[in-house]
């Protein structure tokens, strides 16, 4: 057994309604372990970093909120802990405790979810925010830590959404520190509702573990939009469940990683009923020894007959020493089904780099154009708008040395 | 304005353009003519200093530089425009981001102030509607999607924001039918002001038609074998290439 795992499931005597569903989880974690590299699902991605750290149990500091160009509904979780104070709920939502109960019988499985199990073991407080009515504004989840964060975090959100409701919620992540923030996350989508999901993420030395759970019902549309500019050690388990005929998952993604980052986006679309429909594309964008991991599953469950989905993954490598490994995976036990999908490794393409140059575009300039250009692709879709435009210069500044040369 | 002398160039170790010379002259319109695998897109490609086209001997002066001492970007920045044959295609990048970016980075090169946004989008638009071609094209991504002949004419918009001193069109002809041609070639003429230069490369004499150019070259085997007025391309129509074989090198 790992010394990361000893050091970071070691029992804190907490005396609340949660102690039961902690000490379970703390048994099934140590049952099974932590992943390794023999673990299939972690093959790409190594814990090692967890277990030459020392975790601080508590962080004091506290990070400040994002200053973001659009309107919307703040929600921060300041190094793991909620900033009540700064909390803006609008009518129709409201943010409370989540019940012990929810989590009593909640299945991680083997190893391969250890870190979701360690969350259920280690979260100080779970939260549930309900959506009751339909949102004009966008809900920010603003995730943070400042440069001194050295302490293993794990939050732990349920969110619901009314049946027929409609609504946005923007993920924002920002790491300064070197802990450890593992997220869980379980979605609850009403029947007939519509959930466009955002997640913009920008890491540092943290190792950022987060799963999302996605459950849609009849009729009801889920839309996520990811840009993840890199991070030390990213892990990030996407599962939306389709439970019911009409439901509809739209997964489009793209990460950037340089030397010595390491991202892994792991989806799973479930189509658990008949007439489900789905769509993926995901994009990395690998430089310097930085190592990329895509790997996105299709499950067409046995009788989801006349399910459809299309999964898509273009990937650039950008330096002889990144790594890119990307995996599109289907199974498909139903009938009348269509499941396409595709999956391409290239690098910087020389007849546009010189299309641009010969147009007087410095070569510099010329491959962070095409960079920008390959990356934006799975955000062009991205409502609402002014989180996209967001999002766009977030990537503009990322590629552009001279931004204001292009304005 | 150009003077090629004596040019070699290979490709991937084959030498494809053989001893090239030419000279073309301030406001002149310079007609290459030849079969296919003659080198005439060799010698655009070696003149716009695309990686690959190795000038092993010889040289080309442009407006007092020696071109083959720049990169791809100096050459723009310098006066030189290369219409492709084949337009490339840059997904994710909107046309009009490219247009102004190239415009104000050739600017920044040559010392001149930024053009502004309104300056921009006006001549921009002047030179969409003059080669009839639909605005909504600037907000999409760079040729992506584009038919043969709005990638053709997308080059020729490009050549009238971008002003070079000499454009070197190749086979801007080639996948356009005869309404697109007629377009093409008024919006050449329209920017032929007697001091900018043209070199049209070309396989056929219909774009010529409309076009007269100053002197006709014809290229074979990576030489340029015969030069005349017009009348050489009228020639050329009725005869083909096939005397070509019979010439003597």
């Amino acid at each position: 057994m790992s010394a990361a795992l000893e050091k970071l499931a070691a029992v804190e005597h907490v005396e609340d309604s949660y102690d039961a569903v902690r000490r379970r989880a703390r048994q099934h974690l140590m049952q099974h372990g932590f992943p390794d590299l023999k673990t299939e699902a972690w093959k790409y991605t190594s814990l090692r970093l967890l277990d030459k750290r020392e975790f601080q149990t508590h962080a004091p500091a506290r990070s400040p909120a994002p200053q973001l160009p659009f309107e919307g509904q703040l929600i921060h979780f300041d190094q793991g802990q909620l900033r009540a104070e700064t909390l803006q709920l609008p009518a129709g939502v409201r943010l409370e405790p989540l019940d012990a109960a929810a989590l009593a019988d909640v299945d991680y499985g083997d190893r391969a979810g250890a870190l979701a199990w360690l969350n259920l073991a280690r979260f100080q407080q779970a939260w549930r925010l309900v959506i009751e009515t339909s949102q004009e504004k966008p809900l920010v989840l603003a995730t943070t830590t400042s440069t001194d964060f050295a302490a293993a975090v794990h939050p732990r959100l349920v969110v619901e959404l009314a049946e027929g409701a409609s609504a946005t919620l923007v993920e924002v992540q920002d790491d300064q520190g070197e802990g450890l923030v593992n997220i869980v996350q379980d979605f609850e989508l009403g029947r007939r509702s519509q959930f466009k999901h955002l997640l913009y993420r920008n890491n540092q030395q943290s190792a950022w573990i987060q799963r999302t759970s996605v459950t849609v019902a009849a009729d009801a549309d889920y839309r996520f939009h990811a840009l993840d500019l890199g991070g030390r050690l990213t892990r990030h388990d996407l599962v939306v469940k389709l439970t019911e005929s009409g439901a509809r998952g739209e997964i489009d993604g793209v990460a950037f990683v340089d030397s010595k980052q390491h991202v892994d986006f792991h989806t799973a679309i479930e189509h658990q009923h008949g007439h489900t429909n789905s769509r993926e594309s995901f994009r990395i964008l690998a430089d310097g020894t930085g190592v990329g991991v895509f790997n996105g599953r299709i499950h067409i469950h046995r009788g989801a007959d006349d399910s459809h989905s299309d999964l898509n993954t273009a990937n650039l490598l950008l330096s002889d020493s990144a790594r890119i490994n990307t995996k599109p995976e289907l199974e498909i036990y139903a009938e009348e089904v269509t499941a396409s999908h595709g999956a391409t490794i290239g690098q910087l393409d020389d007849a546009a780099l010189f299309y641009l140059r010969s147009r007087g575009i410095p070569a510099a300039e010329a491959s962070a154009l095409l960079k920008q250009g390959f990356a934006a692709a799975p955000l062009e879709n991205a409502e609402p708008a002014p989180v996209r435009n967001w999002l766009m210069t977030q990537l503009r500044q990322k590629f552009m040395t001279t931004e204001s040369d292009l304005q | 304005m150009l003077t090629i002398k004596n040019l070699h160039v290979t490709v991937g170790g084959e030498e494809i353009i053989k001893g090239l010379n030419l000279e073309v002259g301030s406001g002149q319109l310079h007609a290459i003519m030849g079969p296919n695998g003659s080198g005439k897109s060799t010698l655009g490609y070696a003149m716009a200093g695309r990686d690959g086209y190795d000038v092993t001997e010889g040289s080309i002066e442009f407006d007092g530089q020696n071109l083959l001492d720049l990169e791809p970007e100096e050459r723009a920045a310098a006066g030189l425009f290369l219409a492709f044959q084949y337009p490339v295609e840059i997904p994710g990048v909107n046309n009009a981001y490219f247009l102004r970016a190239a415009l104000n980075a050739q600017r920044k090169a040559r010392g001149e102030e930024e053009m502004d946004s309104m300056t921009f989008l006006k001549t921009v638009r002047q030179s969409l509607k003059d080669l009839k071609m639909d605005e909504a094209l600037l907000k999409r991504a760079v040729n992506e999607g584009f038919s043969g002949g709005e990638k053709k004419r997308n080059e020729v918009v490009q050549l009238a924001v971008l002003q070079p001193k000499l454009a070197v069109l190749d086979e801007t002809d080639s996948g356009l039918d005869i309404d697109a041609l007629k377009i093409v070639a008024e919006g050449i003429n329209r920017l032929r002001d007697g001091k900018r230069s043209f070199v049209v490369i070309t396989h056929y004499q219909r774009l010529l038609d409309y076009l007269s150019p100053d002197q006709v070259h014809v290229l074979s085997d990576g030489q340029i074998v015969e030069s005349g007025g017009p009348e050489l391309s009228e020639r050329l129509e009725a005869k083909g290439y096939g005397f070509l074989e019979k010439a003597p090198a």
